[in-house]
C-alpha cells in the first residue's frame, strides 16, 4: 500500500480475519496509508505499533470464532502484546473494531473502557437472536452527542451487517452508563432513522437498545457490527440503480448525492492528520 | 488426565440455539419442548495442573458477561439431556482452535498424548417429553451417526456428579504401518482384490494392469529396488487414477448412438473431445480475452490489463447425501483450492451454490439415508460455514426441489478469483515441474478420513457405501493457508501449485510429476493425524485443506519462514526428478514404483450403447387444460411453488458482500427479496470494472429431451447476464454435468441406453450453444452417478435417478459496473416492454407441473434469433436506454411480471394483446402468461428513451404492452382490454414468501 499521508494504519490479518483488503482500501480512500500486517509479525516485533496512528481489528472469523467470536483474538493480543495495545490507547491514538474487530474490542477489555479501565470485560457480542448468521443492510443513526471521532457529523448512515454473533449484551447498569456517557455511536434505526425498538429485521440481532457500535469515554476507541469498508462505492448500497434513477431526474450524478461509509474512515484520519 | 469443562449461557440470556432446537422438533415431529438450554462441553486430555485448567476455563472458554461455567458437571434441570460428541477421527474444528489458543496462553507445548476434544450437551425440559422422543431428537436433529455419537439420560439416570463424563474421542490404531503385495496371478484375483478392497477397478482395466506388472522389463526394473507383484500403494494409486472421477472415462468413452426414429446409428469417439474441448479451443482462438483452459484447476480469463479471474465449479454429491453439513463445507472448501491451485495461485473473491434436494415435506415410504428437510438444513449449513468463514462472499445460488433428488441429492459449488496477470516478472497462470525441486505439502494433516472417496462417488448408493469418507472441512486452517500461499506466489518462491482433492497426494503428486516425468516421495515424512496409517492410506486419503507446491531448493527456507509466521504447516515429502517413475519410499523402502506414463498404457475406452426415442414415441403428448377462470388464484398458487417462491432465509445467511466489491446482491427490489437474474461483483476494488456472474439449473426439460434442456439452461444463463449488462463478447462458461446411471444392465439399469442417449444429446446442445454464443468452456466436471437405492416399506429397495441435470454457470465483464442494471422498474410512467417472442411451449413448465403433466412441447432455442436480440439489448443497456431489465423464466410471463412488480413496488398496467408471438401463432391466455419460451426479456424504459430504444429493437420481437405507475400499487394484468389478472403487490408478495416464510 502507498499513499503519502502521515497518517498510518495498520489493519491486522491472519488467523481467519478476512476483510483487511477492503478495510485498507477504505482507509487508503480516506487519506491514509494503509499497512495490512499480520498478527505474528506484531507480536514477533517485526512491525511496531508504535509507528502507526491508526489500529484497525478488521471483519472475519478468528480462530473460526469457535469459542466465542473475537474471544481467542482478544486473548492473543493481550497475552502477547496486551501492554503495547494499552500504551497505544494512551498515546491518544485511534483504535477501531469492526464486526469480529468490534467483537475482540469488548473481549480485550478496550471497549467500553469505562472508568478508564481498558481490560475490564463488560459488554458482550453474542448469538443473534434470529438464531442465524444475516447479512443485510442496515440503517443506523448516531448520537450527534457522542465524543466518537469516527462519526463527527455523520447524518443516518446505511452499512450491512454480516454476522451470526452481533447482539450486544451488558448489565443494566452498564447500558445506563454507556447511554449516559454518550458512548453509544450507533443504533439500529427503521427506515425513517429512528431507533428500531428491538423490531426485527430493522435490528438484526436483538441488541439491547438497538446498540450497533459504541465507543469508549474518550470517542478514541470505536467498535461496531455494520460494515463501513463495504460501502467503499456507491455501487455497494442495495439501492444504488434506483438511487442513480433519481439522482439522474434531478440531473445529478451519484458521486455527487451519495456519502459513502468512505466518511467514517475518513474523519478519523483527519483526526490523526 | 482428563477434565470435562461445562459452559453455558447465564440463565437469565436466551438461548438462540435452545430456541431453534424447540422449534425444529416441533415443526418436524410435533415433539413440544418446553425450554432448551445447551452445554458446550470441552474435554482436555493433558497434564495441566487445576491452577492452568482453572486459568483456561475462566480466560479461553467462559465470557464472564454471558456465560458462566465449571469443571463439573453445571447443574441445571431437565426432563432429559441428550450428549452429542463426534466420532474419534473426525475433525473437531473447536477442538483444534482450543488447542492453539491453550498452548498460546500457557506457553505450553501439547505432546502426542494431549488434546482438547468439544462436544455439547442439551438439556431438554417438557414432563409430556418421552424417551422415544428424546432418541428422535437426538438421531434426527442432533448427530448423524456416521460422524457422531449421542447418549441420552433421562432424569433419574443422570449422576450429578459424573455428568456426561465424555472421554476424548481419540483414535487409536495400534496398528504397525507398512505395505502389502498383491497377487495378480489370473484376472479373476485381481478382481476379487478390487471387490475386496473396494477399489472399483473396471473390469476392462484388469488385463491391462496384470500385463504391465508381468511385463519382463518391468519386472526386472521392479526387482532392482526390491518389488515384484503390484503393492496395495500401486493398486490404490491406478484405482484412484482410473475411477471415473478423477478420469472422466464416461466423457471419454465410445458411444453408440441410435436415434430409433431414423435408425440411423452414429458413433461418439469421445464426448469431451467433440463437444467440449474442441469447441472450447476454436473459440480460444478467436477470443483474445481467454487465457487459459483444458488443463489447469480452473480456466483463466482476462479481467484487465493487469489481471486475470479464474474460474471452476464441482459437485459433492455422494458425502453430502450422508451427511449433509460435512460434505457441503467439505465442498464448498474443497472447490477454493481449486482457484488457489490455479497457475500459481489466484485469490478467491465469490463463490456460489445450487442445491437441489427431494420434497423437503415427503412423508411416503422410502427412506433416503438423510430425509430431505434435513438434508437441506445440513448442506444449507455447510455452505454458510465454508463460505463464510473463508472470507468469500456467496454472491449467487439457487435451490431446487425434485422428488428424483430424493435418490441422490447434488450440491453444486462455484468458485472464482483474481490473480495479477504477472508474478514476479512471469506469467501466472503458467506453472511446471522440473526435475530437484522439492515437493511440499502445506495445510492440514493426513487421516483416514476420506479414502476411497473418488471411488464411492463414481458409483450410485447403495448400503454398502462406505461412509468413511465423509469429512468435515476446516476452512480456519485454509484461510490462514490461502493468506500464506498468495505472499509466497507474490515473492515468487513458487513454481508450481495444485490442491489435494480427490485422490489425495496420489493425483496431485501424480499428475504434478508427470510435467517434470518423475518424483520421489518419502511417505514417512507426511505430518499424520494420528499413527497407524498404511501406506497406502496416506497415498490416496482425501484429508482436507492440503495444497502440494513445488518449490527451488534454495526458496526453501524462505517459503518455510512465512508457513512458520502465518502458523501453517508444510513438509518437505520428496522431490520432482525425471526418471520417468513414479517412485515411493517408506523410509528406506520402495512401495511403489511404476512408470509415470502407467496410465496411458491402452486402459479401453467404456463403451456404452445410445438409444433415443424422440418424446413422441414414449407417448408423450399435450395435455388437454382449458383455460382457467381464476387467474388471481391461479397466480397466487404459482408464486407459492417451491421452485419459484422466495428462498430469502436461505441467501442471508451467506455473507454476500464481504471484500467489499459488491455491485448487484443475490436480492434486489425495494423489499430486497426478489432473486437477482445475475450477481456483479468488483474483483479490483480500484477498478470500476466488473465480473457478471450467474447459473441456471433446468433439469424438467430432460423429461422431454435433454437436447432441450441442456440448451434452454445455456441461453437462461446467458440471459440472466444480457439482463444486467453483460456481454456476448465476453462469456466464459462452465457446465456440470450430474447424470443417472448410464450404463445399460437388464436388470440394474434397464434405461441405461436411454440416459446414455440424454447426454449424448446434452453434449450436442452443449456444442450448438457455445459456439453460437461463442462462450468458451472454462471450466467443468461431471457426476455421472446420481441415483438412490433407497429402503421402501416392505424391506425392499427402489431405486430412484435424478432428472438429467447440468447446472451451466456464467461469467461475463463488465467494463462499468455503474451501467448495470436490476429488475425492478424505478419510475412511474415508464413503459414496459417484452422482448423475445412467446410460442406454445409448455412442455415440461411450471404450469403443466401443477397439474402434474409434462407435456411435448418443451421451449426450443433459436440461437441465431436470439443473439441478434440479445446484441440489441445489450446495446440498450451500455447506452443507458433501459431502466430496468429481467430475463424471463421458470414459471412464463404470468411469474415474472409478478417478480417485476414486487421488486419495483409499484403498479404495473399490462395489456398481452401486443405480445409478440411465435410466427404469429394465436395464444390462449394462460399459455401466453406462462409459456416457458426462451429469449425473453421484461424492461421497461422511461419516455424520453421510448423513441431510441423502439429503433434499436426495430424489427425485433418487441412490444411495448404497459405501464408502470404509481396510482394503484397492483399487478394489472389484461388481454385485448379485457381483465385477466389483478392482485396488489401485497398479495403477490404474500404469496411468494408464505411457503418459507418461517424461517429465517
Amino acid at each position: 500500500m502507498s499513499g503519502a499521508s502521515a497518517v498510518n494504519a495498520l489493519i491486522l490479518t491472519g488467523f481467519g480475519l478476512n476483510c483487511d483488503y477492503e478495510t485498507a482500501f477504505a482507509f487508503e480512500k480516506a487519506g491514509a496509508c494503509a499497512h495490512r500486517v499480520h498478527i505474528n509479525a506484531l507480536i514477533r516485533g517485526d512491525v511496531r505499533l508504535t509507528d502507526f496512528q491508526i489500529l484497525a481489528f478488521g471483519g472475519g472469523f478468528s480462530w473460526g470464532d469457535d469459542h466465542g467470536a473475537g474471544v481467542i483474538q482478544a486473548l492473543k493480543l493481550k497475552n502477547n502484546i496486551g501492554k503495547d495495545l494499552l500504551d497505544f490507547v494512551d498515546a491518544d491514538k485511534l483504535v477501531i473494531g469492526i464486526c469480529n474487530g468490534f467483537q475482540a474490542l469488548v473481549n480485550l477489555g478496550l471497549l467500553p473502557g469505562l472508568d478508564g479501565d481498558y481490560t475490564r470485560r463488560s459488554v458482550a457480542i453474542t448469538y443473534n437472536d434470529c438464531g442465524n448468521f444475516r447479512d443485510q443492510w442496515v440503517r443506523l443513526v448516531p448520537d450527534a452527542d457522542s465524543p466518537c471521532v469516527f462519526t463527527k457529523g455523520l447524518g443516518v448512515s446505511d452499512y450491512p451487517v454480516r454476522h451470526g454473533e452481533g447482539k450486544v449484551v451488558a448489565d443494566p447498569d452498564v447500558i445506563e452508563r454507556l447511554v449516559a456517557n454518550r458512548q453509544v455511536v450507533f443504533r439500529y434505526a427503521d427506515e425513517h432513522g429512528a431507533p428500531a425498538n428491538g423490531a426485527f429485521p430493522a435490528n438484526p440481532n436483538g441488541a439491547l437498545d438497538d446498540i450497533a457500535g459504541i465507543c469508549d469515554p474518550t470517542g478514541r476507541i470505536f467498535g461496531l457490527m455494520p460494515h463501513p469498508e463495504a460501502y467503499n462505492h456507491f455501487c455497494n448500497h442495495p439501492d444504488w440503480p434506483r438511487q442513480k434513477a433519481a439522482a439522474k431526474r434531478q440531473g445529478k450524478s451519484l458521486e455527487e448525492t451519495i456519502i459513502t461509509g468512505i466518511r467514517l474512515f475518513e474523519n478519523g484520519v483527519n483526526y490523526m492528520a | 488426565m482428563i477434565s470435562n469443562i461445562e459452559i453455558t449461557l447465564k440463565q437469565n440470556l436466551m438461548d438462540a440455539e435452545g430456541r431453534s432446537l424447540m422449534k425444529k422438533a416441533n415443526t418436524y415431529f410435533g415433539i413440544k419442548i418446553d425450554d432448551a438450554r445447551c452445554i458446550n462441553i470441552v474435554t482436555v486430555e493433558s497434564d495441566l495442573s487445576q491452577d492452568e485448567l482453572e486459568t483456561i476455563r475462566r480466560e479461553v472458554f467462559t465470557n464472564p458477561v454471558i456465560q458462566e461455567s465449571s469443571l463439573s458437571p453445571l447443574d441445571i434441570d431437565f426432563h432429559f439431556c441428550i450428549w452429542v460428541g463426534f466420532r474419534p477421527g473426525v475433525r473437531d474444528n473447536a477442538g483444534a482452535t482450543a488447542v492453539e489458543a491453550v498452548r498460546d496462553l500457557l506457553k505450553k507445548d501439547f505432546s502426542a498424548h494431549e488434546n482438547i476434544y468439544t462436544s455439547k450437551r442439551y438439556c431438554l425440559t417438557g414432563a409430556d417429553l418421552t424417551r422415544e422422543d428424546v432418541e428422535k431428537i437426538a438421531g434426527e436433529i442432533l448427530s448423524n451417526g456416521i460422524i457422531q455419537q449421542y447418549n441420552v439420560f433421562s432424569k433419574d439416570q443422570w449422576d450429578k456428579k459424573i455428568g456426561a463424563d465424555v472421554k476424548p474421542a481419540k483414535v487409536i490404531l495400534n496398528h504397525t504401518p507398512g505395505f502389502d503385495t498383491m497377487d495378480i496371478d489370473t484376472d479373476e484375483i485381481l478382481a476379487q482384490i478390487s471387490h475386496e478392497r473396494s477399489l472399483s477397478l473396471n473390469p476392462r482395466d484388469i488385463p491391462v494392469i496384470r500385463g504391465y506388472f508381468l511385463d519382463e522389463k518391468v519386472l526386472a526394473e521392479r526387482a532392482q529396488m526390491g518389488l515384484s507383484k503390484p503393492t496395495d500403494v500401486e493398486l490404490e494409486y491406478i484405482s484412484q487414477s482410473r475411477s471415473d472421477h478423477c478420469c472422466h472415462n464416461t466423457f471419454n468413452g465410445i458411444f453408440r448412438y441410435t436415434d430409433m426414429e431414423t435408425g440411423e446409428t452414429t458413433q461418439e469417439n469421445s464426448l469431451f473431445n467433440t463437444y467440449i474441448k474442441a469447441p472450447t479451443l476454436a473459440l480460444k482462438d478467436s477470443k483474445e480475452w481467454v487465457v487459459s483452459v483444458l488443463w489447469d484447476n480452473a480456466g483463466v480469463g482476462s479481467f484487465d490489463n493487469e489481471n486475470n479471474y479464474v474460474i471452476t465449479g464441482e459437485t459433492h454429491n455422494s458425502p453430502s447425501n450422508m451427511e449433509a453439513y460435512g460434505g457441503a463445507i467439505t465442498g464448498i472448501v474443497g472447490v477454493y483450492r481449486d482457484p488457489m491451485g490455479t497457475g500459481l495461485g489466484s485469490k478467491l473473491f465469490m463463490g456460489s451454490f445450487g442445491f437441489c434436494v427431494g420434497d423437503i415435506n415427503y412423508n411416503g415410504p422410502l427412506k433416503p439415508p438423510l430425509h430431505p428437510r434435513r438434508l437441506l438444513d445440513g448442506v444449507i449449513e455447510g455452505v454458510k460455514d465454508g463460505g463464510n468463514k473463508s472470507g468469500v462472499p456467496t454472491t449467487f445460488g439457487q435451490t431446487l426441489f425434485d422428488p428424483g433428488y430424493m435418490g441422490k441429492a447434488l450440491v453444486f459449488v462455484t468458485a472464482l478469483g483474481i490473480m495479477p496477470k504477472t508474478v514476479n516478472g512471469q506469467p501466472s497462470h503458467e506453472k511446471t515441474t522440473s526435475p530437484g525441486e522439492l515437493i511440499i505439502m502445506s495445510g492440514g494433516r493426513v487421516g483416514k478420513d476420506g479414502i476411497h472417496g473418488v471411488t464411492a462417488s463414481s458409483k450410485s448408493f447403495s448400503e454398502n457405501t462406505p461412509a468413511g469418507h465423509v469429512q468435515i472441512g476446516d476452512p480456519y486452517t485454509q484461510k490462514k493457508m490461502h493468506d500464506f500461499l498468495l505472499i509466497c506466489r507474490d515473492e515468487g518462491l513458487i513454481t508450481f501449485i495444485t490442491d489435494n482433492g480427490g485422490g489425495g497426494l496420489s493425483s496431485s503428486v501424480g499428475e504434478s510429476a508427470m510435467l517434470s516425468n518423475g518424483c520421489e516421495v518419502r511417505l514417512d515424512k507426511v505430518p499424520l493425524k494420528y499413527e497407524g496409517l498404511d501406506m497406502w492410506e496416506i497415498w490416496i486419503s482425501e484429508s482436507q485443506e492440503r495444497m502440494t507446491i513445488a518449490v527451488k531448493p534454495e526458496n526453501l527456507e524462505r517459503f518455510m519462514a512465512l508457513s512458520e509466521l502465518h502458523e501453517v504447516e508444510s513438509t518437505v515429502i520428496g522431490k520432482y526428478t525425471d526418471s520417468g517413475k513414479l517412485h515411493i519410499k517408506y523410509k528406506d523402502e520402495t512401495c511403489a514404483y511404476v512408470d509415470m506414463d502407467l496410465l496411458d498404457k491402452g486402459f479401453p475406452a467404456w463403451e456404452f450403447d445410445a438409444i433415443w426415442t424422440p418424446p413422441e414415441a414414449r407417448g408423450l403428448v399435450e395435455p388437454v387444460i382449458s383455460t382457467p377462470t381464476n387467474f388471481n388464484g391461479l397466480l397466487e398458487q404459482m408464486l407459492a411453488r417451491p421452485n419459484i417462491c422466495g428462498k430469502e432465509w436461505i441467501i442471508r445467511q451467506y455473507d454476500h458482500e464481504v471484500q467489499g466489491g459488491s455491485v448487484i446482491k443475490p436480492l434486489v427490489g425495494i423489499n430486497r427479496n426478489i432473486p437477482t437474474d445475475a450477481s456483479v461483483t468488483r474483483p479490483v476494488l480500484t477498478s470500476e470494472r466488473g465480473l457478471a456472474f450467474s447459473q441456471s439449473i433446468l433439469p424438467w426439460y430432460s423429461k422431454i429431451d435433454a437436447y432441450h434442456m441442456m440448451a434452454g439452461t445455456i441461453d437462461e444463463a446467458v440471459r440472466r447476464l444480457i439482463a444486467v449488462g453483460g456481454s456476448l463478447d465476453h462469456i466464459g462458461g462452465v457446465d456440470n454435468f450430474c447424470w443417472p446411471d448410464i450404463g445399460y444392465d437388464v436388470v440394474s439399469n434397464p434405461d441405461g441406453k436411454f440416459k446414455a442417449a440424454q447426454l449424448v444429446r446434452a453434449c450436442r446442445a452443449l456444442k450448438d450453444a457455445c459456439m453460437a454464443y461463442g462462450i468458451p468452456l472454462l471450466s467443468g466436471k461431471d457426476s455421472m452417478y446420481v441415483d438412490g437405492h433407497l429402503e421402501g416399506a416392505f424391506g425392499e429397495r427402489i431405486k430412484v435417478s435424478a432428472l438429467e441435470t447440468v447446472q451451466f454457470s456464467a461469467v461475463s465483464l463488465i467494463s462499468d459496473v455503474s451501467r448495470c442494471v436490476t429488475l425492478e422498474p424505478k419510475t412511474a410512467g415508464d413503459f414496459v416492454y417484452v422482448l423475445g417472442s412467446t410460442g406454445d411451449e409448455l412442455g415440461a413448465s411450471e404450469y403443466y407441473e401443477m397439474f402434474d403433466k409434462t407435456g411435448l412441447n418443451v421451449p426450443n432455442v433459436n440461437f441465431s434469433k436470439f443473439k441478434t436480440l440479445y446484441k440489441a439489448l445489450e446495446k440498450a443497456i451500455d447506452t443507458e436506454l433501459v431502466a430496468s431489465c429481467h430475463a424471463v423464466g421458470r414459471g412464463g410471463l404470468g411469474i415474472h411480471f409478478s417478480l417485476v412488480a414486487m421488486a419495483g413496488g409499484l403498479g404495473l398496467d399490462i395489456d398481452l394483446a401486443g405480445l409478440p408471438r411465435r410466427d404469429d401463432l394465436p395464444l390462449s391466455t394462460e399459455k401466453a402468461l406462462f409459456s416457458e419460451s426462451a429469449g425473453r426479456f421484461i424492461v421497461t424504459v422511461a419516455p424520453d428513451k421510448k423513441q431510441t430504444f423502439e429503433k434499436l429493437c426495430k424489427g425485433l420481437p418487441c412490444a411495448c404492452l404497459g405501464m408502470v405507475t404509481d396510482s394503484h400499487d397492483r399487478l394489472n394484468i389484461a388481454s385485448a382490454g379485457n381483465p385477466v389478472a389483478d392482485l396488489t403487490i401485497a398479495t403477490l408478495d404474500s404469496a411468494f414468501n408464505k411457503t418459507f416464510g418461517d424461517k429465517i
